[in-house]
């Protein structure tokens, strides 16, 4: 029976190649993009969950009150790691982590390590990093003690051993000892580095007393619980510690904080504190949701085709019920066929995910899979998925065709006519609403990506050529030598420039009322030449002037932002109030207006800035477009001269800003491709469903032409049918596009305007696509000749 | 072997009830060929569709050997007549997509009776109709005169106590329709197998022993052939 079964479906398939063959594609490759998206979910889920403690595992952040605003940090201070497992039997360890770029050299070899990390002792004990070679437990003991991974061990010794040598750490001429390899660590993972340096390196060496620093922020501390800790309880006794340990400073400075304990797990998809390098739980669902979208435009297609071709299928349904077959032996032959087909496309899915999924890689920006075979329980969930597709799609299908009767089927003609035409209007509905809702959201999302790239962002981020002198003592003799050069337009040194980071300083500012009110400001660190070389616009005061002497010490100047913060309703007001910040004292001199120094995801915040050479690393070099090459080069010349230490670097300032909205443009990417994929296989179910409904009107359209009815009235008339339904799409989708799409904007601070033109644009789109998969198909039935039509009936 | 009593169907159009059948009583007994003749809609077809219990009237008895059809659940009914009626059709109604052999088998797939066994019911009747050399030919490649004989052959694969023929030569020469009705004499001489067709031609019907003449949904007359 099976046999029979088998060889009728494959009969069945191969005689209509083209039905299969639309079935097939559309299946294979909603299922493709399912399992795509399907491992890139599976692996943002992954994230941390490779250590075998994670549960146990939780991040300490911090609320910090302060007069004006409440900070939402991303770890206490550093003082609470080191305090609180003294403080509390249920800890078993706390590590603290901070990010570094040192510059490291072995001989001739040398490199900036952009992803260095510092690292308390217990870094082995709280998390799953193997260690290959060295001593776990005592690995990050000492000062100056260094565990590279594997990769970058091998930049330095080759295939030696590293363990037992040493490095110079250059910038400050120290010399490391490497106490240990590592594996390189897992892509999943929040924690990433090249090169794990001791903590006490600085807590003892660079920074000493930073264990007892409780104001100072600017480190992620993880903490590992006892098994069976309530979380909420140690939580609640958190407010008690620091006001014990801590309590006079906390009064003394007027910021209180508060400690709050995430799990690693949900670190980094949930946490809204990890800035731009995390993920997001939204693209998460928001992508699990399309994959299940295309996997049922998928199945509509494959219900729309076989009901409507159901009419081929009925002589045989008659024939077997006459000859003694059951109603369900028929449905199980028919769902048997569905699942068949679906194993085909199973079969296709698997070679085709192979072959997309480096480029996919790719397209997230990270190595998601390394291979579809290595995952071989992954594969048979897909092969499970196949089979339940195969069986939901097709039920429906098998019920109505089993559910003929014999006496109706066999009597010479038989028409579906109007049977299950409601349900497959129905379905293309539904399958053009979700098209329709993504080709809206893709204009939105690419719409927004344009309007944050093209935004005026109240600074020049033109031919600005950024270089990180890492703090060099010859740093401003490298300054002078480029300033003079051709090409070189103007250069200005700072702490920060837009688009990276800054620090955060504890500062008092006099407001409106005259009282000293304390906030936390972000600050820049600037010379003479920074405003005038940014374009930045002064509103009221002055820019930092060389005429004036105090401007190195005791001159700032504020945002618009931060002057409203302190009160004030015009930046005139402003001048000449009084500041106290990181130990300086002085006036304010000059507002400038609100320059995004962030992201568009962000609001502006208050911002001010201060003359101090030893705090600006950041060399921007204003150059100009003419012989760019060769003026790079020259520049390149003049950094070996002077800082041959230090390996030449740099980045352009345009590039490097719009580099924050990479995973945005990864998601618009991802977004487009999916969306196109739906809309893909929509049509293909369209062009199916048209080429059969052409093919069962032939007759009439004969009948038509003969009476007179012109190519293109028929072409209307068979077109016109299928634009209806879009236009239903397209009204049914647009509010709920409206919905999601308003919600998803909600995540940034600076956003378009979702206009009606967004929906007029993408109900052109979808009717023009429509009409196109339609009138091919339409346009070949009005032109055959009526005769031939009319004969054969 | 049949006892239909009182049976009658008709459909409703608007308030007014048209009968397709009206009170027929008819009695067959095994080993009788009976043809029935009658004009365009005067019920032939429908009565040889309610014999072959693939539709049900309106009101009525039908006692098939010995047992209250219309008392029988849908699954056992369907199993009476698939143990004991074979179907024959004037469009021969095979599957396309499988072939000769194929389609003689479907019977015995839906009988669950083992593939070897299959295998030599289906060659013995083969061997039969002669056409061994055609097992592995699909329908369309054949005349019709050899579809309908694929279709007896499949109709008898099951070894049926009765076959219904709707039409059995309708769209066949008049040389290939003398064929077949040669086939059904011989089958109900020298088998016993109890044939009721459904028939336009004089010729064909009176390979009949009991010709039974429908107008209208009635009986109007039945000849005996001597």
């Amino acid at each position: 029976m099976l046999k029979n079964y088998f060889k009728i479906a494959f009969r069945n398939l191969w005689r209509h190649r083209v039905f299969s063959f639309i079935n097939v594609i559309g299946l294979t490759i909603s299922m493709t993009a399912c399992f795509l998206i399907f491992l890139y979910v599976h692996f943002e889920l992954s994230y941390d969950s490779f250590h075998s403690k994670a549960d146990r595992i939780y991040r300490v952040v911090t609320d910090l009150k302060t007069p004006s605003e409440m900070l939402h940090t991303g770890g206490p201070s550093w003082a609470v790691g080191p305090h609180i497992v003294q403080e509390f039997p249920q800890l078993e360890a706390a590590v603290r982590t901070t990010g570094d770029e040192l510059l490291v050299r072995k001989g001739n070899v040398k490199y900036q390590e952009l992803n260095s990390l510092y690292a308390d002792s217990a870094f082995f004990k709280v998390f799953d990093f193997k260690l290959l070679k060295g001593d776990p437990a005592t690995a990050l003991n000492e000062p100056l003690s260094i565990v590279f991974s594997q990769s970058a061990a091998k930049k330095y010794f080759g295939d030696q051993d590293p363990v037992g040598q040493t490095v110079l750490l250059t910038g400050d001429g120290l010399t490391a000892k490497i106490t240990g390899l590592m594996e390189d660590m897992p892509e999943n993972s929040l924690i990433k580095a090249d090169m794990l340096v001791s903590m006490t390196t600085l807590t003892r060496k660079f920074n000493p007393g930073l264990d007892d620093q409780w104001g100072n922020y600017g480190n992620s501390t993880y903490i590992l619980v006892k098994p069976g800790t309530r979380i909420s309880a140690l939580q609640a006794q958190f407010p008690a510690f620091l006001e014990r340990r801590n309590g006079d400073e906390m009064k003394r400075l007027n910021m209180y904080p508060t400690l709050l304990l995430e799990p690693l797990k949900d670190v980094y998809l949930r946490s809204t504190r990890n800035g731009n390098n995390t993920g997001n739980i939204n693209n998460v669902y928001i992508f699990s949701l399309v994959a299940v979208f295309i996997l049922l435009i998928a199945c509509f297609n494959f219900v729309n085709l076989t009901t409507a071709r159901s009419a081929e299928r009925a002589k045989e349904v008659g024939i077997r019920k006459v000859v003694g077959a059951m109603k369900a032996q028929l449905t199980a032959q028919f769902i048997g066929e569905s699942v068949l087909l679906c194993v085909i496309a199973f079969l296709f899915t698997l070679g085709i995910t192979a072959l997309l999924l480096p480029s996919f890689n790719q397209l997230a920006g990270k190595i998601i899979s390394t291979g579809v075979f290595q995952n071989g329980h992954f594969i048979l969930l897909l092969l499970l998925a196949a089979l339940g597709i195969g069986l939901l799609a097709g039920l429906y299908p098998a019920l109505v065709l089993s559910s003929f009767k014999p006496v109706s089927v066999l009597k010479g003609r038989f028409s579906t006519g109007s049977r299950g035409v409601l349900l497959r209007k129905g379905l293309v509905v539904s399958q053009f609403t979700i098209s329709i809702t993504l080709i809206i959201a893709t204009i939105i999302v690419y719409n927004q990506m344009n309007f944050m790239r093209n935004q005026d962002l109240g600074f020049n981020k033109d031919q600005m050529m950024v270089i990180n002198t890492n703090s060099d003592p010859a740093k401003e003799a490298f300054r002078n030598a480029v300033s003079g050069m051709a090409g070189v337009k103007s250069v200005a040194m700072s702490s920060s420039v837009p688009g990276g980071g800054n620090p955060g300083a504890y500062s008092m500012i006099q407001n409106k009322k005259g009282e000293m009110q304390i906030a936390n400001l972000d600050l820049y660190f600037v010379d003479f030449d920074y405003i005038p070389q940014y374009h930045l616009k002064l509103l009221a005061g002055r820019a930092f002037s060389r005429d004036f002497q105090t401007d190195t010490t005791q001159a700032m100047i504020l945002n618009e932002a931060a002057i409203k913060l302190f009160g004030y309703s015009s930046p005139k007001e402003a001048i000449g109030r009084r500041f106290s910040q990181w130990g300086r004292e002085g006036m304010i001199i000059g507002v400038m207006k609100d320059f995004h120094f962030r992201s568009l995801q962000q609001e502006i915040k208050p911002l001010s800035m201060r003359i101090e050479p030893n705090g600006c690393n950041l060399i921007s070099i204003n150059i100009s477009a003419k012989n760019l090459p060769a003026t790079i080069s020259d520049i390149e010349k003049k950094w070996n001269a002077l800082i041959p230490a230090r390996p030449f670097s740099y980045f352009f300032l345009d590039d490097f800003f719009d580099k924050q909205y990479r995973s945005e443009e990864r998601f618009g990417k991802l977004f487009l491709n999916f969306a196109a994929l739906a809309v893909l296989i929509s049509c293909l179910g369209l062009l199916g469903l048209a080429s059969y409904s052409t093919m069962q009107r032939t007759r009439e359209i004969g009948i038509r032409k003969v009476l007179g009815a012109s190519v293109t009235n028929i072409v209307n008339l068979l077109s016109g049918e299928f634009l209806k339904l879009v236009a239903i799409a397209i009204i049914i989708a647009s509010p709920i596009a409206w919905f999601a799409m308003h919600s998803w904007l909600q995540d940034f601070a600076y956003r378009i305007h979702i206009s009606l033109e967004i929906f007029i644009t993408a109900a052109i789109l979808a009717a023009l696509i429509a009409l196109l998969t339609v009138s091919f198909q339409a346009i070949k039935a009005a032109v055959a000749n009526p005769v031939n039509s009319l004969r054969t009936e | 072997m049949i006892k239909i009593a009182h049976l009658s169907k008709w459909i409703n159009i608007g308030n007014i009830r048209n009968f397709i059948l009206k009170d027929i009583n008819l009695n067959i007994a095994e080993g009788e060929f009976i043809s029935i003749m009658g004009p365009s809609g005067s019920g032939k077809s429908t009565l040889l569709n309610i014999i072959g219990m693939l539709d049900n009237p309106s009101e009525g008895e039908y006692q098939f050997f010995e047992t209250e059809v219309y008392k029988l659940k849908e699954k056992q009914r369907s199993n009476l007549y698939k143990t004991h009626i074979g179907f024959v059709f004037q469009a021969y109604h095979l599957i396309d997509e499988l072939t000769v052999y194929e389609n003689i088998e479907t019977p015995l797939i839906y009988q669950d009776i083992k593939s070897s066994e299959r295998r030599a019911i289906v060659a013995d009747i083969l061997d039969r109709f002669q056409m061994v050399g055609k097992k592995d030919l699909f329908p369309t490649q054949l005349s019709g005169g050899q579809q309908q004989l694929v279709g007896i052959a499949r109709a008898l694969v099951a070894k049926p106590k009765l076959i219904l023929a709707d039409e059995p030569t309708g769209n066949l020469n008049s040389k290939q329709g003398e064929e077949i009705m040669e086939l059904f004499t011989k089958l109900n001489q020298q088998d016993g197998v109890t044939i009721i067709q459904v028939t336009h031609a004089e010729k064909n019907a009176g390979y009949g022993k009991r010709i039974i003449h429908l107008l209208d949904g009635r009986i109007e007359k039945t000849e005996t052939n001597k």
